[in-house]
């Protein structure tokens, strides 16, 4: 075939046209957007973390808990192939083993030590009273007793009632997962959706 | 040994390392369902009770397996990954493609990360688009593809659509500038091996079907289609990257132009990545050894390209001839 001028910008012209049409997938009626899903520990500020994350499954393929989930088009083209932690059906178990096999440092390498753990942000535990069995007179504390730092990040208090603080909450999700209400009364705000909130609010 | 046993020896070879390379990555993802039992219940019987006897007799067989490499934590933290990104026992190998990627929308690369694809691009320098027909799982797919196809032409016509180098250029560009818009991810559905290790590793692993499986009927219907390995030859990206560094490589076929038959074209006619070893070319060239396989008079060998330009000095007319026709 003649290598022309003409021949050479419409070939790349139609190369370059043709990844284009992939996004159309996502426009695909389907499931809803899912918003509230956490990000692996040691993961950076959600821009960041998508311009980093190569969507390699490494973190996916590593996790001994299995809770990793590779996203799909149902959340949009701009999360595709990006992992995430649904706390609800399994949450993280703070073990660290995805930060020390990412390839890009998409998730910051963290110690599998205490430590380690104080240092992740995968977002904020959140309590409703009005569907906690604890603080209507049936003692659970079920959440406590999952909580991987116990007596900082939640404190219980009278027929075990919870005490979420904030500040030292790191977000796994172990507590929404374990809590026996259903809906579950304790949920993770992830911190993208903080972040994006904040953002919005003009706080950061 | 003559250069036509050494030719079916290359295919054969090339065969036999791509599916040591698929056999890897269904390792890889199989050892992830294996480290979950391992820490969730660290006894075949115990598997059993949850998951029935055939996961079990699964459990045994990877346990026996997997334990060979020590502690599964430890050892799933060296190895892991597919084509796109791996880690064999603690190296990293990077894809360029997706180094490029990163570093366009970053700005700045990890130093493993980095070193990872010094691995691939040194490789293609040294023997050229080498990745193509030795490492790449889906190249074996549209390999078989175009036996179909070779097969099948005796009884129906396969169109072979004309097209130039400049389509996959485009498809690079176009890629790129859709990873900076969403994420990198979405090569996952452009370039053929990263499809066929998501589809497994999400089979396997997750037990779900990947998007990566239409755009990998897409492969196959453009294969048939439209030509030869119309996928490595037109739209693979990588391949294209690695056909231009690879150019010019170390070692790739020669030619003994002495030896060579004028009126003969058979080395051209049966290589389906349209190479032309006749006419002395190497770029695209993958070395998987099919020309050498048919060439009547034996003419063609795997070295490097100086070798033979000593030998060959006096026979300058030949080659000349050759060009002609």
């Amino acid at each position: 075939m003649k290598l022309s001028r003409r021949n050479m910008i419409v070939g790349f012209i139609a190369g370059a046209v043709l990844p284009a049409l992939i996004p159309l997938l996502a426009k695909i009626p389907g499931a809803g957007r899912l918003k509230r899903f956490l990000r692996p520990p040691g993961a950076k500020s959600e821009k960041e973390f998508k311009s980093l994350c190569i969507g390699c499954a490494q973190c996916a393929n590593v996790c001994p808990n299995n809770c990793i989930e590779m996203q799909g088009f149902e959340d949009g083209a701009d999360n595709f192939l990006l992992p995430m932690i649904i706390a609800r059906s399994k949450a993280c178990i703070l073990c660290m083993a995805c930060t020390q096999v990412c390839p890009t440092d998409a998730l910051t390498p963290m110690p599998a030590t205490k430590e380690g753990m104080r240092a992740v942000a995968m977002g904020k535990a959140v309590l409703s009273p009005d569907l906690c069995y604890s603080y209507h007179g049936r003692t659970c504390g079920a959440c406590y007793r999952s909580c991987p730092l116990p007596g900082e990040a939640m404190t219980i208090g009278l027929f075990e009632k919870p005490t979420i603080h904030e500040d030292k909450c790191v977000g796994c999700g172990l507590c929404e997962q374990s809590c026996i209400h259903m809906p579950q009364a304790i949920r993770i705000i992830p911190a993208h959706e903080i972040e994006s909130k904040e953002l919005r609010h003009g706080k950061a | 040994m003559s250069n036509r046993l050494r030719g079916w020896h290359l295919m054969f070879a090339s065969v036999i390392t791509r599916l040591c390379v698929l056999i890897i990555i269904i390792l890889l993802a199989s050892w992830s369902i294996y480290l979950n039992y391992k820490v969730g219940y660290n006894n075949a019987r115990l598997v059993e009770l949850a998951d029935g006897k055939l996961v079990a007799t699964f459990y045994r067989m990877s346990d026996w397996f997997f334990s060979c490499f020590g502690d599964p934590v430890a050892a799933m933290q060296s190895n892991g990954g597919m084509t796109w990104s791996i880690r064999l026992f603690g190296v990293q190998i990077t894809d360029p493609i997706a180094a490029t990627s990163v570093f366009l929308n970053n700005g700045q690369l990890a130093f493993g990360f980095f070193i990872g694809a010094l691995i691939p691009l040194s490789l293609a320098l040294l023997f050229g688009r080498v990745f193509c027909s030795y490492i790449c799982p889906a190249s074996l797919l549209f390999f078989t593809i175009g036996r179909l196809r070779r097969l099948l032409g005796r009884f129906f016509y396969f169109p072979e659509l004309p097209m130039n180098r400049f389509f996959a250029w485009g498809v690079l560009c176009g890629g790129v500038v859709l990873a900076l818009v969403t994420t990198h991810g979405i090569w996952a559905l452009i370039l053929p091996y990263f499809a066929v290790g998501q589809t497994i590793f999400h089979a396997i692993t997750f037990g779900v079907m990947h998007v990566a499986v239409f755009s990998i009927l897409f492969f196959i219907v453009v294969d048939f289609a439209l030509g030869y390995q119309f996928t490595c030859r037109h739209i693979c990206p990588t391949g294209r990257l690695l056909g231009v560094i690879g150019a010019k490589p170390l070692v790739s076929i020669r030619r003994d132009a002495s030896a060579c038959i004028d009126d003969c074209h058979s080395c051209e006619q049966v290589c389906t990545f349209m190479v032309s070893p006749k006419k002395d070319e190497t770029r695209d060239c993958s070395l998987c050894g099919e020309c050498m396989s048919v060439c009547p008079a034996s003419c063609l060998s795997v070295g490097t390209k100086k070798a033979i330009d000593v030998s060959s000095s006096g026979i300058v007319v030949n080659t000349d001839v050759a060009s002609e026709v």
